[in-house]
């Protein structure tokens, strides 16, 4: 595409969306930083001062809420990983190596795309429930591996990679593990961290299976123990500490948008894989 | 002593078989060049010599020692792949040095092979460029380079000149003929190109239909081609094939008639020679000039001109039908639709019996 070519009607629809885009985060930062007694009345006392960190600092205040985001942290965290080893290794069976019913397997893996996690919420907790998996670490973590979509892209991504270097590697004396280790892992960087970036923002977001899950305030991840923390007075009198919740919490995916923005929008336009 | 030696190989993938009772056997420092149309197992039987693929039945053995059942990795064979096949995320030095580290080789002696390797190549200003910083043929050169830097007793170079452009294809020729005179090991180049294989190998093997067609010297494969596909697949334009018929006769020299009615006296020898008719008759174009008409051996009409600047060829038609290709001074005079004389030159022309094997004149050995 031509950059230099955006008519004046086109700068205008651009501008125009991006204002829709942009007004409801100004507004939320704006709320957040109001006294709530303030905005009991009007919430339109957000568009002038006096301004305050007060929300935040009671954010802050509340002891649970910084064990909360460690939680979301070594969740969102720990998944990613999982995913991506997971996900590489699968990948590399399904794309190069040779084995009985691997076909059959990619399609059952497929499958897994047509299977909504709600359909099975209720054995996966019973499961997990025998297991005593709830309320730790692994137990937050480890339904998040389940992903049939990353194992099909990176497998997709996995067959793209010349065949010859493989070939090359193997006549260079490469073991199949140095093959994959050295040859075609580095090569899946992009995949990778596409992957990545989106297996972390989903698991950060996720909020419906560690509030089933979790059920020790101890163990919630920061969606799951912000939402518990406004239930009594939100909406009503806490509408600017609700609004300091919300920006708290979307940071760490403000951060990961904009320290990945280019391969948020490779995979996006879909040309992450060759 | 042989290098290699290939027994009996068969290969088929799903029901097709692609190599049938293939045995070839090459020397010490040899270059051997497989030539053949595309899909005639020349890869397939590089990649079993190389063991990036099995084969059904046969051995290979490279220098005494049964190979085939060992990885790529052992065989002491490097490969040269025709889209050369660099790491793209390794630097050129990493390249070459990839396949001395899982070799465990020590580090000086890794940096020694790699500096000379790169002085011989003159890529020593590229080393820690990523392929993707070069040119088609600097990666060629780093290709080859991380195949010398092993110091294998085999290379096996699959179309390694496809795919650059003319100038640069005829000047890696030229390297790689200086590359093989440095080098203490024997060569194997697949190619489809007649000019790679001519001037670089010792021993052309002509592959067709699963089958080596012939082996042999560039000359001998041009001048004595032992059958009918290497006749037409070897010299460029392709030698002519004419039906004809032994005619009586008592001298030691077969004579044959044309279905034009024309005769030509061979020098192939009558004896040897499959009784009756069936016969192929080949011309190359440089045994056929034009002369008046009435004058030659044939009379014919030109249908068809190409000036080549040194020489023209003329395709041109006999009164019987048959096309034949003949060769003209590269200011010929004739025009398509002339009416013209050929001369074929029976003491260099070829003859083919019924079952393709080819019959060649003795003055030719
Ligand atoms: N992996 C494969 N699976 C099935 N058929 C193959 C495979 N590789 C090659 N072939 C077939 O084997 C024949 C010989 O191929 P190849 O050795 O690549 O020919 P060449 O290098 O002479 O062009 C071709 O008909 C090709 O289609
Ligand atoms: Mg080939």
């Amino acid at each position: 595409m031509d950059r230099g070519r955006l008519t004046p009607v086109g700068w205008a629809a651009l501008l125009l969306g991006a204002l829709i885009m942009v007004a409801p985060i100004v507004w939320t930062l704006l709320l957040s930083l109001k006294h709530n007694g303030e905005l009991v009345g009007h919430s339109g006392a957000a568009l002038h001062g006096p301004y305050t960190l007060e929300n935040y600092a009671a954010i802050f205040g509340n002891s649970s809420t910084l064990r909360w985001l460690l939680n979301s942290a070594i969740v969102a965290l720990g998944t990613t990983a999982g995913v991506l080893v997971l996900a590489s290794l699968a990948s590399y069976g399904f794309a190069r190596l040779e084995f009985p019913l691997r076909r059959t397997l990619f399609v059952i893996v497929l499958l897994g795309l047509a299977v909504p996690s709600q359909a099975v919420i209720l054995p996966q907790h019973q499961l997990f429930a025998w297991l005593h998996l709830h309320n730790s670490y692994p137990g937050l973590i480890l339904p998040g591996l389940i992903a049939p979509f990353s194992v099909f892209f990176m497998t997709t991504y996995m067959r793209g990679i010349p065949r010859e270097l493989d070939e090359a590697a193997m006549l260079d004396g490469a073991s199949r593990f140095t093959v994959f280790w050295k040859v075609i892992l580095p090569l899946t960087a992009p995949a990778q961290s596409t992957l990545a970036v989106f297996t972390f923002l989903g698991s950060w977001n996720d909020y419906w299976w560690p509030l089933i899950s979790a059920t020790h305030s101890d163990m919630y991840t920061l969606t799951v123990g912000l939402a518990a923390a406004q239930m009594n007075y939100a909406q009503t009198s806490g509408l600017g500490y609700l609004m300091a919740q919300a920006v708290f919490a979307s940071l760490p995916i403000f951060v990961v948008y904009i320290a990945f923005q280019k391969q948020i929008v490779r995979a996006m336009a879909g040309t992450a894989v060759r | 002593m042989a290098t290699l030696e290939l027994s009996n190989i068969r290969k088929a993938y799903g029901g097709t078989p692609v190599l049938d009772d293939v045995s070839l056997s090459v020397a010490e420092r040899e270059f051997i060049a497989f030539l053949g149309p595309s899909g005639s197992g020349k890869s397939t039987l590089l990649r079993i010599i190389a063991g990036l693929e099995t084969l059904d039945a046969g051995e290979v053995r490279l220098g005494g020692e049964r190979i085939d059942p060992l990885p790529p990795g052992r065989r002491g064979v490097a490969m040269v792949f025709q889209h050369y096949a660099l790491y793209p995320h390794m630097s050129v030095r990493e390249n070459m040095a990839f396949g001395l580290r899982n070799a465990r080789v020590p580090r000086e002696e890794i940096e020694a092979r790699v500096a000379e390797a790169a002085r011989v190549l003159e890529i020593e200003a590229q080393l820690d460029k990523k392929p993707a910083q070069m040119s088609g043929g600097q990666r060629q050169r780093v290709a080859i380079g991380r195949a010398i830097v092993k110091q294998p007793r085999l290379f096996l170079l699959d179309e390694p000149l496809s795919n650059l452009d003319a100038a640069l294809r005829m000047r890696t020729r030229v390297e790689l003929a200086q590359l093989r005179q440095r080098v203490d090991a024997a060569f194997i180049m697949v190619t489809h190109d007649q000019a790679e294989a001519m001037t670089l190998a010792d021993r052309i093997v002509v592959m067709n239909d699963r089958r080596i067609q012939q082996v042999g010297a560039p000359m001998e494969i041009y001048s004595r081609p032992a059958n009918t596909f290497v006749a037409r697949f070897v010299g460029s334009p392709a030698m002519t094939l004419a039906p004809a018929a032994l005619s009586d006769g008592e001298g030691p020299f077969a004579r044959v008639r044309l279905a034009s009615g024309a005769e030509v006296e061979t020098r192939v020898p009558r004896a040897g020679l499959p009784a009756g008719d069936g016969l192929l008759l080949g011309l190359r174009p440089e045994m056929v000039s034009v002369t008046a008409p009435g004058a030659g051996t044939a009379d014919a009409e030109v249908m068809l001109l190409e000036r080549l600047g040194e020489r023209t060829l003329v395709y041109a038609r006999l009164a019987g039908g048959q096309d034949v290709t003949a060769e003209d001074k590269g200011d010929s005079p004739l025009r398509t639709g002339d009416r013209i004389g050929l001369r074929l030159d029976g003491a260099a022309a070829h003859l083919f019996g019924p079952d393709g094997a080819g019959h060649h004149a003795e003055a030719a050995r």
